[in-house]
C-alpha cells in the first residue's frame, strides 16, 4: 500500500468514525428549538454556548464531575495494580488451580449482571457501601477483562528473563517490580485507558449504589436528562461533549506508551 | 514453559503467585462470586423480588424448552453475534494495522478512531436513534435532499438488525483496535528488519510475522467480542427497545424483562444459565483452537 | 510512566480531599440525635423534585428537626431501583409513585387507614378516580394522590386550517370516521406533510382507543383477562389501518422516534399523548398554533386516567415523620402550589388552580376525563397488567408488522395476561 492511498483510506475512515460525533458537537451549539426545525442544518445557524452555560448551572455539574473524576482515577490506580499482579501470577507461574482460577474469572464475564443485581444490592447494603463512592470504586476494580489482557500480554514476555533474574538472586517482588513492570508498560497504558473509560462511563454500578444527588456521577446526571417520553437534548448534548474531554486527555496521555519494541531489549526469539 | 527447571512447592511457585493474586481475588470473591452464586441459585426457584421464593427444581429449565419468545430472542442474539464478531475483529485489526506506526499523525488518527468508544451507551444509543430517525434523522434528510429515497434504518426488521450491527462495530472498533495496537507494538523491530532484508512484502510480513505474533491478542479480542455481543443489551434497548416488534430483542433484554417487569427472577436466572453455557462452550472452543494453532508451529 | 503515576496519585489525593470535604458537610447537617433526615425517592418529569422541596420549605421551617435527603433516580430505572431497595430491606421513607408503582408496591406501602388519624378529612377533597388508584383490593388506602394525568389529543391548528378544517369546531362532536377523514384531508392538502398522527409508543396511550371502542383489559370481576373481544379487535384493526394508510408514521411504533418531537417539528398534525404535554408544548412551540381537543368518539368517548402519588413504605426508618410530611404535602394549600408550579392537573377536586397559561387546554383534557368509565382505572391498577406491559407493546407491533393477525395478538395478550392471575 503506498503512502497516499493509505492516507486517503485513513481520512475516509476518519469521516465514518467522526461524523456522528461532529453532529453531536454541532448540535450542542444549537438551541433546542433549532434542533427540530426543518429543514435540518448541519452547521448551527446561531452557534451559542448557552447550552454549556445551562449545563454548568443545572444541578451540581462541578460536583458530578469531581465525583466521576475521583471514582475513575482511584479505581484505575487500583485496577492497574491488582490486575497486573494477577495477570503476572496467571501467566508466569505454574501452580495448582491456576487454570481453574483463570477459567472462573472468564466465566464471570459471561453472567448478565441483570440477574445478580439483587444480591449485589444486598451485599453493598450490608457492607455499608450504599451511597458511598467506594461502593462503585472497589467492586468493579477487579475486572476480569483487565486480567485477561495482562495475562495474554505477559505470556509474550520470555521466561528466560525471569529465570535469569532468579539465578542472580532476585526476589519475586523485585523481579515483578524491576523487570516485569517496565516491560509491561504498553499493557499498563492500555488497561489504564480502558479502566478510566469504563469507570467514567459506568452506569450500572452507580445505578445500584448511588441515589443521593450529592454522590451523583456524570453518567447518572446524564441519564436524568432522558425522561419517560422526552429527552432534554440541549443539556444532554453539551454535557456529553464536556464529559468526553477527560477521556480524550487520558487517551493522549497514555497512548505514547504504545512504543514498538518494548520487549526487544535483550530478548532473543 | 519449562517445568523441569523449576522446583515445585518452593516459595516462588506457590506462595508468590498467591500473594500476587490475593488483592484481586479478594475483591472478586466478595463482589462477584458471592452474588453470582446466589443469583444463579435462583434458577432452581420460583423467585419473586418482592414476594415468595419457592424451590421448584428444574421446572424453570423445562419451561424454557417450550418458551417461544426465549427461542426467538436466542435466535436474534445468535444472528447478531454471528455478524458482529467477525466484522468487529476484522475492522479493528485492519485499522490497527493502519495506525500502529510511530509517527505523530498516526497517533492523531488513532485518537479519532477511538472517540466513538469513549461515548457512553446512552449517548451512542440516543444519538444514533436520532441520526437514523425516519423523519427527523440527518441521514435520511441528506439522502432525500440529494434525490435519494429515505431508508427505514431502524424501523424495518431487516434493516434494524443491520443498523444495530453497524452501530456496534462503529462504537466498539476503537476498543479492540487499542488492544491490537498494543499487541502489534510488542513485536520486536528486529523481526521486521530481518524480514525486510529477505525482501518480504507487506502481505508476507503480515502473514508470517504480525499475524502469529498477535495471536494472544487475537484470542482476547475474539473471546471478549463474543461475550460482549452475547450480552448486548443497554445500547440496543436505547436504540430500538428490541423492535420493531421483537426483531432485535436479544437474550439479555428478555432476561431483564422477565426478571424485573414480570418479577420472575428465578426464570430469568435459568435463562442466564443457558446463556452462560452457550458462551462458555464457545469460549472453551476458542481457547482450544488457539492452543492447537500454537502447537502446530 | 513514573511521572504519570505520580500525577495520577496527586489527582487522587486532591479528589480525596474533595470527597472528605463533602463528607464533613454530611455530618454537619445530620448530627444531633433527635434530628430526622427523611430519605425521599423522587423522579423528575420536569422540575418536580425542586418544586417539592420549595413547596415543603414552610413545613421544614416549622419542623426544624426534620430534613430531606433527596434521592433522584431517572424514570427509566426508577421501578428497578425501588424493587432493589425493597428487596434489600432498605426502602426510602417516602417516595413519588405513578399509579403503576402503587399497584406494584401496594403490599409494601403503609396502610393509611390504620396509620393516619382522621383519614376521611384528609381524603375529602380528592377526585374519586385518583383515590381508586391508591386503594388496594381489600379497600385500604396505601398512598395519597398528588397529580392527575389524562390521555388526550393535541392538534396543530394551522395545518388543519390549511386543509380548510376548523378543527376546534369539528372536534366538539367528532367520531372516528370524521377524525379519519380529517386526517386524510390534512395530509392531502398540506404540501410536504407526510403523516397526520403521532401516537405515543405505549400500551397505556394505545388503550385510549381500546376504551373508546368499548373494550377493556380485565373481565368485569377483575379475576382474569377480558381482552379477547370484538371491541378489542375493532381498536386493534383501526390502529393497524392508521398505520397501513400511512397516517401514523411507522417510525414511532416500529422504531422509537418521539411523537412529541415530530409534533413540535410540524411533521404530524395530531399527537395522542398525556396531559403533561400541555406544559411541554407551551414552552417548546412558538411557530404554529396548537390546542388540546376532545377525543373522537367510537362507542364512547374516553380518556385514560393516571396519576402521581406519594407513599410511605412499611419498612421505612422514620415512618411517623414521613407520614406527617406526606399528609402535609397533600393538603389543599401545598398540593395546589405544587401542581401550579409543575403545571399539572391536581388530583384534588377542591382546588382551583390558575395556571399561567393554557387553562382552556387543561379544561379540555378534564372534559374527556369526566366521561371516562371507572373500569379504566381498575385495569391500570392491576399488577398483572403492569407485568405484561412490554409484552402488550411487542404483540401489537407484531400485528402491525403483519407477522401475525390482530386476532392472534389479542389471543396472545389474553393468554399471557391470564398466566399471571
Amino acid at each position: 500500500m503506498n503512502k497516499t492511498g493509505g492516507l486517503i483510506l485513513k481520512i475516509f475512515l476518519l469521516i465514518v468514525f467522526f461524523f456522528p460525533i461532529l453532529w453531536i458537537i454541532f448540535s450542542s451549539l444549537k438551541l433546542q428549538n433549532e434542533l427540530f426545525t426543518f429543514p435540518l442544518t448541519i452547521f448551527p445557524n446561531h452557534p451559542t454556548l448557552q447550552n454549556f452555560r445551562a449545563a454548568f448551572k443545572s444541578g451540581n455539574f462541578i460536583r458530578y464531575f469531581n465525583n466521576s473524576a475521583f471514582v475513575a482515577v482511584v479505581s484505575t490506580i487500583i485496577t492497574i495494580t491488582i490486575n497486573i499482579m494477577a495477570g503476572y501470577a496467571l501467566s508466569k507461574y505454574i501452580f495448582k488451580g491456576r487454570d481453574l482460577i483463570f477459567s472462573i474469572m472468564i466465566a464471570t464475564l459471561m453472567i448478565p449482571l441483570q440477574v445478580i443485581l439483587v444480591p449485589i444490592f444486598i451485599l453493598e447494603k450490608n457492607l455499608g457501601l450504599l451511597n458511598s463512592l467506594w461502593g462503585i470504586i472497589i467492586p468493579p476494580a477487579a475486572t476480569p477483562t483487565g486480567i485477561f489482557l495482562a495475562r495474554q500480554y505477559m505470556m509474550t514476555i520470555p521466561n528466560s528473563l525471569i529465570e535469569a533474574a532468579r539465578i542472580d538472586g532476585g526476589g519475586e517482588w523485585f523481579i515483578f517490580h524491576r523487570i516485569i513492570i517496565p516491560l509491561a508498560k504498553p499493557i499498563i497504558a492500555t488497561i489504564a485507558i480502558f479502566s478510566f473509560m469504563w469507570r467514567w462511563n459506568d452506569f450500572l454500578w452507580p445505578f445500584i449504589v448511588i441515589a443521593k444527588e450529592k454522590k451523583y456521577t456524570l453518567q447518572l446526571a446524564l441519564a436524568n436528562f432522558v425522561g419517560q417520553y422526552d429527552v432534554d437534548w440541549s443539556k444532554l448534548l453539551s454535557m456529553t461533549v464536556i464529559s468526553i474531554i477527560p477521556l480524550v486527555f487520558v487517551f493522549l496521555l497514555f497512548q505514547k506508551y504504545f512504543i514498538r519494541g518494548m520487549t526487544s531489549g535483550g530478548v532473543k526469539y | 514453559m519449562n517445568k523441569k527447571k523449576i522446583p515445585k512447592s518452593s516459595f516462588h511457585q506457590v506462595k508468590a503467585p498467591m500473594l500476587f493474586l490475593l488483592p484481586n481475588m479478594l475483591i472478586f470473591f466478595i463482589f462477584i462470586i458471592i452474588p453470582a452464586v446466589s443469583g444463579l441459585r435462583m434458577s432452581l426457584y420460583e423467585w419473586s423480588i418482592l414476594g415468595e421464593h419457592d424451590y421448584s427444581g428444574l421446572l424453570n429449565f423445562i419451561n424454557l424448552v417450550k418458551d417461544h419468545s426465549f427461542w426467538n430472542s436466542l435466535g436474534n442474539t445468535i444472528r447478531y453475534v454471528f455478524f458482529v464478531v467477525p466484522l468487529l475483529t476484522a475492522s479493528s485489526l485492519f485499522i490497527a494495522l493502519l495506525v500502529s506506526g510511530q509517527e505523530k499523525s498516526v497517533g492523531l488518527f488513532r485518537g479519532f478512531y477511538y472517540l466513538p468508544t469513549m461515548l457512553s451507551f446512552i449517548i451512542v444509543g440516543i444519538s444514533w436513534r436520532w441520526i437514523l430517525g425516519d423523519q427527523i434523522g440527518i441521514v435520511n434528510y441528506l439522502l432525500t435532499s440529494i434525490g435519494g429515497k429515505s431508508v427505514r434504518w431502524l424501523t424495518s426488521p431487516a434493516m434494524a438488525t443491520a443498523s444495530l450491527i453497524f452501530i456496534t462495530v462503529w462504537a466498539q472498533t476503537g476498543f479492540y483496535m487499542v488492544m491490537f495496537v498494543g499487541g502489534l507494538q510488542a513485536i520486536p523491530e528486529t523481526l521486521f528488519e530481518a524480514a525486510r532484508i529477505d525482501g518480504a512484502n507487506v502481505f508476507q510480513i503480515f502473514r508470517k510475522i504480525k499475524f502469529p505474533m498477535i495471536r494472544p491478542t487475537m484470542l482476547v479480542v475474539v473471546v471478549l467480542a463474543t461475550i460482549n455481543a452475547f450480552k448486548a443489551f443497554e445500547l440496543i434497548f436505547v436504540l430500538t427497545k428490541g423492535g420493531p416488534g421483537t426483531a432485535t430483542k436479544f437474550l439479555v433484554q428478555s432476561i431483564y424483562q422477565v426478571a424485573f417487569e414480570e418479577d420472575r427472577m428465578g426464570y430469568a436466572s435459568s435463562m442466564a444459565v443457558v446463556l452462560m453455557v452457550i458462551i462458555g462452550f464457545l469460549t472453551f472452543i476458542q481457547f482450544k483452537l488457539n492452543k492447537k494453532d500454537y502447537a502446530n508451529e | 510512566m513514573k511521572k504519570i503515576l505520580s500525577t495520577l496519585l496527586l489527582l487522587a489525593a486532591v479528589s480525596m480531599l474533595w470527597a472528605n470535604g463533602a463528607k464533613e458537610n454530611d455530618s454537619n447537617s445530620a448530627a444531633p440525635a433527635e434530628k430526622v433526615s427523611l430519605s425521599v425517592l423522587w423522579f423528575n418529569d420536569g422540575n418536580e423534585s425542586q418544586v417539592f422541596q420549595d413547596t415543603m420549605a414552610d413545613y421544614l421551617e416549622a419542623h426544624p428537626n426534620v430534613s430531606l435527603d433527596m434521592q433522584l433516580v431517572p424514570f427509566g430505572d426508577y421501578e428497578k431501583r425501588l424493587k432493589l431497595m425493597i428487596a434489600g430491606g432498605n426502602p426510602p421513607d417516602i417516595a413519588r409513585l405513578t399509579n403503576n408503582h402503587v399497584a406494584m408496591f401496594a403490599d409494601n406501602l403503609v396502610v393509611l387507614n390504620d396509620a393516619v388519624p382522621n383519614l376521611s378529612d384528609v381524603t375529602a377533597g380528592y377526585g374519586k378516580a385518583s383515590l381508586a388508584f391508591a386503594t388496594r383490593k381489600d379497600g385500604s388506602l396505601v398512598a395519597l394522590p398528588t397529580e392527575a394525568t389524562a390521555n388526550g389529543m393535541l392538534v396543530n391548528v394551522d395545518l388543519f386550517k390549511n386543509a380548510g378544517i376548523d378543527i376546534k369546531k369539528l372536534s366538539k362532536t367528532w367520531d372516528w370516521d370524521q377524525w379519519y377523514d380529517a386526517m386524510k384531508q390534512v395530509v392531502a392538502k398540506n404540501e410536504g406533510l407526510e403523516f397526520a398522527l403521532g401516537f405515543d409508543f405505549s400500551p397505556h396511550r394505545w388503550s385510549t382507543l381500546l376504551y373508546e371502542a368499548g373494550g377493556k383489559f380485565l373481565n368485569d370481576f377483575g379475576t382474569g383477562m377480558g381482552f379477547d373481544t370484538p371491541e378489542t379487535l375493532d381498536a386493534l384493526n383501526f390502529f393497524k389501518k392508521l398505520h397501513d394508510d400511512k397516517l401514523i408514521p411507522a417510525s414511532v411504533w416500529m422504531g422509537s422516534e418521539n411523537p412529541q418531537e415530530l409534533f413540535q417539528a410540524g411533521l404530524v398534525a395530531c399527537h395522542i399523548g398525556g396531559s403533561w404535554m400541555i406544559n411541554k408544548y407551551s414552552k417548546g412551540i412558538t411557530n404554529f398554533e396548537w390546542a388540546a381537543v376532545n377525543m373522537p368518539k367510537r362507542k364512547i368517548r374516553s380518556s385514560v386516567p393516571g396519576g402521581k402519588f406519594v407513599g410511605v413504605f412499611k419498612d421505612a426508618v422514620h415512618k411517623k415523620e414521613a407520614l406527617d410530611l406526606m399528609v402535609a404535602f397533600s393538603d389543599k394549600e401545598h398540593n395546589s402550589m405544587y401542581c401550579k408550579e409543575t403545571l399539572n392537573l391536581s388530583a384534588r377536586t377542591d382546588v382551583d388552580i390558575a395556571y399561567p397559561s393554557r387553562s382552556a387546554d387543561f379544561k379540555t383534557f378534564g372534559e374527556d376525563l369526566a366521561v371516562t368509565p371507572a373500569y379504566t382505572a381498575a385495569d391500570w391498577k392491576a399488577p398483572q397488567l403492569n407485568k405484561i406491559y412490554s409484552y402488550i407493546r411487542e404483540q401489537i407491533v407484531e400485528g402491525l408488522l403483519g407477522n401475525q393477525t390482530m386476532e392472534q395478538t389479542a389471543k396472545n395478550i389474553q393468554a399471557k395476561g391470564n398466566s399471571f392471575f
